[in-house]
């Protein structure tokens, strides 16, 4: 199933892309770890707003078919403390399950086996496999891009049919915001040759690469807990708890309202605005306009749902 | 004359030459295994780097002072935060180990006819367009296969093959630690030791390990800023306050300048740093020009032609330095060394062989003159 074809389906009319805001009154106990009876809530409000389909699982049904592989690229960086939630690709998991993509189809992936590791992320539990491309390796052969050149992981090009994009929502001193875009440079092996600039316009160039671009199904952002301040590590006192899960087909839209509640964040932390901090995430407008997706808020339909 | 590229490799001497461009991971003692999986490298102290709270740190070996959080890497891809303290993933980690000529490096006036025992890690603080040997040099150290090799028996390695250690191939700066170690144990032992490097380095640690350095050689990409941006993700400024630095020093320096066709290789550009050179660092370091083989991002562009390293050969000599070369052109006039006072050839050289030697103590053997460089 193409991209493009996955990102009109079900969606309104308008032409819009639609992004789904799903808040939820508590979705964490103990502090980090999320409530799985909350995230189940959320997961089918977010995707039936999203699809118009009946339930979750016809949702992810639109989305992905069942003889595909599907991989679940977290975010593992900053360990437990400001990483994808486990339990949240788990509840992921299993309605792929429902949907007939069974966990033997599902790989969850980042950069490193260790930062899945310390995420929670193990094969050993059995519900789908988690590879680091440190284990599985990079292609060959370079991706070149316009202002740079890259090998794309093995688990991308070979492992996987699809990608559910599952980023963490935080402020980076670096690029601004990453959220679903930036959660891509996970895909290649240099991400370190492309933090100048405010990632600009290298997190665009990566996002178009034909095998990381047809790929991508669908995003989920994990902002249950954003790191508003001095990411992307998690740094103590940087946190706001926001209960919210965004959903999109357009990743670009879906970083796009993801820095418009990380924006609203950082205000409530007493935080001055990203341009302010002179840290604006300028790559959101050059992946707009290279036709990645629509950054521009009037542009995307925007549903917010509290459960 | 036309030579072509197989045949410049035949004409080759030397354990292990490879490529043209004087570096290579493509063929040695040990070779690189691009898009190798499941190395897993060991995590040594970094030097030169500070805390900033929180578990960040900001690298101060180059220019770039990489601010880097808890769990992340620098540009270099190589020196890592454990926690709020920076390692590196490549001290005693070389992923490339080849014996070459030291004409190879290139070194003209560094034991001319000696051997090199050369090495590198992953990994580099630029990023070059056209880099050749960036399977390498663009890569992590757990892309690549490398072996433990500590600075004692890469000591014992390069005596055992009566060369000098070099590091070369990537960037030496990146595994700066690694070099001054090396350099330390090979300065006991009595073997000398030499760099090959971009220059793009903080002046602290390169004079550090300027103390146990016997030669260096610096890669002066392009002679404008613009070059350095658009296409190695780096400064040119720094660059040439480490050239200085490398004089001040007294370790015998000499400069390689990539001819890239279009954009590097203008008239007003080379005789520019000819005449920075001059100013600068004096006439009597040598500069080699040497020919652009498409590679990398840059597999667009035709090789130099020689008339552009004759011309830029030129340039150099008219603007008072005495000793310029071409290189990666084998029989193209420019490979010798000519005593500036007498003109006669002292040192005759064809690709990375040397056929004859007139120097005597250091002194042209006709004339007398002194030729700089280290000799014996």
């Amino acid at each position: 199933m193409a991209a493009i074809a996955s990102r009109t389906s079900g969606e309104p009319s308008t032409g819009k892309p639609r992004v789904v805001v799903v808040k939820a009154k508590k979705a964490l106990v103990h502090g980090y770890d999320a409530d799985r009876g909350a995230l189940r809530a959320m997961l089918a409000a977010g995707l039936v707003a999203l699809t118009q389909q009946k339930d979750a699982v016809a949702s992810l049904s639109k989305l992905v078919r069942p003889a595909e592989r599907i991989g679940f690229k977290i975010n593992g960086l900053a360990a437990r403390q400001a990483a994808t939630h486990v339990e949240l690709v788990d509840e992921v998991s299993a309605l792929l399950a429902k949907a007939d993509v069974e966990g033997r189809q599902q790989i969850a992936f980042d950069r490193f086996a260790r930062d899945l590791s310390a995420s929670g992320f193990s094969s050993r539990l059995g519900r789908y496999r988690c590879v680091g491309n440190d284990e599985a390796g990079h292609e060959e052969e370079l991706s070149q891009m316009p202002s740079s050149a890259s090998r794309l992981s093995r688990v991308l090009t070979s492992q996987v049919d699809g990608v559910i994009n599952l980023p963490v929502l935080k402020q980076h001193m670096l690029a601004g915001m990453t959220g679903a875009l930036k959660n891509n440079f996970g895909c290649i092996h240099n991400p370190n040759k492309m933090h100048v600039d405010r990632c600009d316009p290298f997190i665009a160039e990566v996002n178009a690469i034909p095998a990381i671009r047809d790929k991508q199904r669908l995003v989920i952002m994990d902002a249950l807990r954003p790191v508003v301040d001095l990411g992307p590590a998690y740094q103590a006192g940087m946190i706001e708890v926001a209960n919210t899960l965004i959903f999109a087909t357009d990743l670009v839209a879906a970083d796009a309202v993801g820095l418009e509640l990380l924006e609203k964040l950082r205000a409530r932390h007493g935080l001055p605005t990203l341009a302010k901090a002179g840290v604006t995430p300028t790559y959101l407008a050059t992946a707009a306009k290279m036709g990645l997706g629509v950054c521009d808020l009037s542009g995307i339909e925007v549903v917010t749902i509290e459960v | 004359m036309m030579v072509s590229r197989r045949d410049f490799f035949r004409t080759c001497g030397g354990v292990g030459c490879a490529l043209a461009a004087g570096a290579s991971a493509g063929s040695g003692l040990l070779r690189a295994k691009p898009a190798f999986a499941g190395n897993v490298p060991r995590a040594y102290p970094a030097r030169f780097w500070k805390k900033l709270g929180q578990k960040r740190i900001e690298c101060e070996l180059c220019p770039k002072h990489c601010q880097v959080d808890d769990r992340e890497r620098g540009f270099c891809g190589v020196r890592e935060n454990h926690d709020g303290e920076y390692k590196t993933l490549v001290w005693g980690q070389p992923c490339a180990i080849h014996v070459d000529p030291i004409e190879k490096k290139p070194l003209f006036h560094f034991l001319p006819g000696t051997r090199a025992f050369s090495l590198a890690t992953a990994g580099c603080n630029l990023e070059c367009k056209c880099c050749q040997n960036w399977d390498i040099s663009q890569s992590k150290p757990e892309d690549v296969d490398f072996r433990f090799m500590p600075p004692d028996e890469v000591v014992r390695n390069a005596k055992d093959y009566d060369a000098c250690v070099t590091f070369t191939y990537s960037e030496p700066i990146v595994f700066l630690e690694y070099c001054i170690d090396t350099a330390m144990a090979a300065r006991k032992a009595g073997v000398r030791t030499t760099m090959v490097t971009g220059g793009s380095g903080e002046a602290a640690p390169m004079k550090e390990a300027l103390k146990f350095l016997d030669a260096v050689k610096v890669d002066l990409k392009g002679f404008t800023e613009d070059y350095y941006q658009r296409l190695c993700k780096g400064k040119l400024e720094p660059v040439l306050k480490t050239l200085e630095v490398i004089r001040a020093s007294g370790v015998w320096l000499e400069l390689v300048h990539l001819c890239v066709p279009g954009q590097n290789d203008s008239e007003p550009e080379i005789r520019a740093m000819c005449h920075w050179v001059k100013t600068h660092l004096g006439a009597d370091v040598p500069v080699h020009f040497t020919r652009f083989h498409p590679e990398y991002q840059m597999k667009n562009l035709p090789p130099t032609p020689n008339a552009t390293l004759v011309r830029c050969r030129e340039i150099g000599l008219g603007e008072g330095l005495h000793f310029v070369y071409t290189g990666n052109v084998p029989g193209l006039a420019g490979e010798n060394t000519t005593c500036p006072k007498c003109n006669k050839v002292v040192v005759a050289r064809r690709g990375f062989e040397v056929d004859e030697i007139h120097l005597k103590a250091g002194h042209c053997a006709f004339c007398g003159a002194t030729i700089p460089g280290v000799w014996s």
